[in-house]
């Protein structure tokens, strides 16, 4: 086994500049999970095939613009509001109803969507695998420090603190978002005072729910777009939301950063492995703080 | 109860039991494997509910043990020397002391975060199952696994899950009646109320997972008879929903019900499977009616009918 | 029997036991009254288990207990009842009373034997003592609030207890269920010889109980003493006076 071997200053930058723009798609998807998780308490599973989704619909806009800038612009500012959308849709008309029962049922439930939305991606995209092409703006590398490096990779990296940011202006300066941390803490209280709730969780649900269609849009043109996509992401995001204490947003990207740079980092101490790391890396965080790293808001 | 009444009560399960004792006379091959099929599974959902059900635990990775007690037959007979019945012996023991270290783990956590940190440490199993291709075979899994002769025919391998089952199942039914189901019982009632009491509640819990993994190990070595083969995805989570889903199906208040909802989801996956190719979109839609509409399950819905009064009062003051 | 010194406890700097202190001789009938708030619950959930104190000494028949787990402390002969009922909703009012037998037996991790042929007697016993034979067979979550009221103490009793702790035995029960409870109390000390502390706001039944009376005031105790001292003393008449509980 050529255990460790190939470590060298170059690939170690490599794969960390690697790690980070999965820390990206990671922390994207997790903050939506998170988020969801800490005002709604649902344990979204659906929220990984509407990443897939997201994925999908990106494909497909983008083939539908013809590619090039304007598809991929289009397709990345359309897949997570058809994402969201579709999120919509299924709050208004399936999770509003649900809200009272235990966290048991609404984990089933939103696997039961999981499988519906797997067929449905089947359906219409079969099973083949899509590729999306990026833009010319995109291919290519750039050369930081005497390294090469993917531009897709820079504009990802540059993303996720956008994302952040972003987040952090939505649940902290405006109304909505104040209404929303106070209802993760007392929903009968936040109602008491005339608000209404139901709306509240409806919009926090469609903001996760959009941050699944963004991440599955970003990630798309780095990778195969499959089958199977939704039930890979979804064990990570959650991982990441436990790891990095239940909806915290700080923590999801915490989290994101130590699950992305553990596997890209693995890969270089072993490759065979490298998949392993992240999970060994969550247990042991698990192990001393079992109710995540940064404050939950359970 | 008197001896006479004991009798009436087994009386239908012997009948159960002779009927598919004569089944392989009268059904054709892919029915019998079919029916070795749901017994495995029935099983599987039966050990699981013993924590869930029972013991009211999220136990949301239980398809890690199956995988393990599959894993371990599949390993004994690959890979040593030892006779393939060691194999079937240590399947339950193996999945039981992995029961034990990942339920020591996650037994000082409660309810949701028990569920998710268990999630994580079978998901590292499942990782490193699906990597280790020298050992494990990776992510093509191992297949032709030579089981011994007389277990070897579709015959065999259908009167060997029978009988394990049926032992299983006397078993778990024995263990659910005892001083201890009563107490896991109580336990998830209520913990505060069964700790003044003098209940170690977290030790009661780990028990009822180190039992329920080994129920499950045995699953798992059936299926390995039945399929020949084993692959990561035995311990992948979805298989893990899957058996919840069998056990809210068929009702988790009541013994064997999970194994009425495996049989239903065996069944459905078969018969949808030859019209169409999009099976999980049906159980997905049967899954949210019967979460809308059904929560007790099928056999727990006909039961509560007959309990209602009772039931409905518990329900008022949660 | 029972000794609490300086015990303490607070919850995010609220100070909810600031200095309890308390003793109960073997035999005795000793209740805890204070107006609401004053941290009686809090106490006895010290006592149990259910809390760990910040600081304080907690002695049973000599042997330090604090810090040892609630079941661990039910098994050096305290069990208790809780003042919002705290049952096995789901099971019947046998089971209910069983499942402590069963624990007090040490059969908790019998797994083969029938559990339907272990601790009937005993079980039978306890529920024809609190006249519940009747209703052995109801879900416990169906009976009526006062019948919930004395399951929790008969679920208490099937630890064969020798120290008693009932929070609030009479809260919410209808005057002559409040009048069989103490009859029965009184039962249990007479005849069992069962050691009793407990806290109630009806100071009629305290009164006419009790060997002892501890008085609690934010947290801390004002004054232990036989029920005329702490009739006349002027300290629980002032927190009586200046407190809201309009019921002394």
């Amino acid at each position: 086994m050529d255990f460790a071997s190939n470590i060298t200053i170059s690939a170690l930058f490599q794969q960390t500049l690697v790690g980070l723009s999965r820390t990206t798609i990671l922390f994207i998807v997790a903050s939506g999970l998170s988020l969801i998780l800490g005002v709604l308490r649902i344990p979204n599973v659906a929220h990984g095939s509407l990443y897939m989704i997201g994925a999908f619909i990106m494909y497909s806009v983008n083939l539908f613009f013809g590619g090039g800038q304007a598809g991929f612009w289009m397709a990345v500012l359309l897949s997570p509001l058809a994402v969201a959308l579709i999120s919509l849709v299924v709050e208004r008309g399936l999770f509003q109803y649900l809200y009272e029962r235990e966290h048991l049922m609404l984990l089933l439930f939103t696997f039961s969507i999981t499988l519906v939305f797997g067929d449905l991606v089947k359906m219409v995209w079969g099973s083949d695998y899509r590729c999306v092409d990026l833009p010319a703006a995109f291919q290519g590398f750039y050369t930081i420090l005497g390294f090469p490096f993917p531009r897709y990779n820079f504009f990802l990296i540059i993303t996720g603190p956008v994302v952040a940011f972003g987040l952090w202006f939505l649940t902290n300066m405006t109304r909505i978002g104040k209404i929303a941390r106070a209802a993760a803490v007392d929903r009968e209280m936040v109602g008491a005072v005339g608000i209404n709730v139901s709306l509240v969780f409806a919009a926090v649900f469609v903001i996760g729910c959009f941050l699944a269609g963004l991440g599955g849009a970003l990630v798309a043109p780095t990778q195969n777009i499959r089958q199977g996509m939704d039930h890979a992401i979804i064990i990570e995001a959650f991982l990441i939301v436990i790891m990095g204490g239940l909806g915290n947003i700080w923590g999801a990207l915490l989290g994101a950063l130590i699950f992305g740079l553990t596997d890209s980092i693995g890969i270089l101490v072993w490759p065979q492995f490298a998949i392993v790391f992240p999970y060994v890396v969550v247990v042991i965080v698990l192990l001393f703080c079992p109710k995540g790293l940064l404050k939950s808001t359970w | 109860m008197s001896e006479r009444s004991a009798w009436k009560a087994l009386a239908p399960w012997l009948a159960v039991f002779v009927l598919l004792l004569l089944a392989p006379r009268f059904l054709p091959r892919f029915q019998i494997y079919l029916t070795g099929l749901i017994l495995t599974t029935g099983l599987l959902a039966v050990s699981l509910n013993l924590v869930l059900g029972l013991g009211g635990m999220y136990q949301f990775h239980h398809a890690v043990f199956y995988g393990i007690g599959a894993y371990t037959v599949a390993l004994v007979i690959t890979k040593t020397a030892l006779s393939p019945w060691i194999g079937f012996l240590l399947a339950p023991v193996v999945s039981a002391l992995f029961s034990l270290a990942i339920g020591l783990i996650c037994v000082r956590l409660s309810k949701l975060y028990f569920g998710m940190l268990q999630i994580s440490l079978g998901s590292l199993v499942w990782a490193v199952v699906f990597r280790w291709y020298s050992f494990t075979g990776g992510d093509d899994g191992i297949h032709g696994i030579p089981v011994p002769d007389i277990i070897s025919s579709t015959d065999g391998a259908y009167y060997f899950s029978l009988i394990l089952t049926a032992i299983c199942l006397i078993v778990m039914q024995r263990i659910v009646n005892s001083p201890f189901g009563r107490s896991f019982q109580a336990v998830r009632d209520n913990p505060v109320r069964s700790e003044a009491v003098g209940i170690n509640v977290k030790r009661v819990q780990l028990t009822g997972m180190v039992i329920s993994g080994a129920f499950a190990g045995i699953a798992g070595s059936m299926f390995v008879v039945i399929e020949g083969s084993v692959f990561p995805e035995l311990m992948f989570w979805t298989l893990s929903l899957e058996i919840i889903i069998m056990c809210l199906l068929g009702g988790w208040f009541t013994f064997l019900g999970p194994m009425l909802g495996a049989a239903i989801i065996v069944l459905l996956r078969t018969v949808v499977g030859i019209y169409t190719e999009y099976w999980t979109l049906v159980l997905g839609i049967v899954l949210m009616l019967l979460i809308l509409f059904l929560p007790q399950g099928v056999l727990g819905y006909f039961l509560e009918i007959f309990k209602r009064g009772g039931m409905k009062a518990v329900q008022e003051r949660k | 029997m029972l000794l609490v010194e300086n015990l303490q406890k607070s919850f995010d700097g609220f100070i909810a036991v600031s200095d309890a202190r308390l003793e109960v001789e073997k035999g005795e009938v000793v209740a805890v009254i204070g107006p609401n708030g004053a941290g009686k619950t809090t106490l006895f959930n010290l006592i149990t288990g259910q809390l760990r104190a910040d600081s304080g000494r907690l002695l049973f028949k000599g042997e330090n207990i604090s810090g040892m787990p609630p079941y661990g402390i039910c098994r050096k002969g305290i069990s208790r009842s809780f003042q919002v009922v705290n049952i096995f909703a789901r099971l019947t009012v046998f089971e209910n009373v069983r499942v402590s037998v069963i624990s007090h037996n040490k059969r908790t991790f019998n797994l083969f034997s029938r559990a339907e042929s272990i601790a009937v007697s005993e079980t039978e016993e306890i529920l024809k003592s609190l006249g519940f034979s009747e209703k052995s067979d109801r879900i416990s979550g169906s009976l009526s609030h006062g019948d919930q009221k004395v399951l929790e103490m008969a679920i208490a009793l099937g630890n064969r207890p020798e120290l008693l702790i009932l929070d609030e035995p009479t809260a919410g029960m209808s005057p002559e269920e409040t009048r069989d409870t103490l009859e029965l109390m009184k039962l249990l000390s007479r005849e069992r010889g069962i050691t009793i502390l407990f806290c109630e706001h009806d100071m009629e039944l305290v009164f006419s109980i009790s060997n002892r009376i501890m008085v609690m005031q934010h947290g801390r105790t004002i004054i232990q003493g036989k029920p005329d001292v702490v009739r006349n003393d002027t300290h629980v008449q002032e927190a009586y006076l200046g407190g809201a509980d309009e019921r002394f």
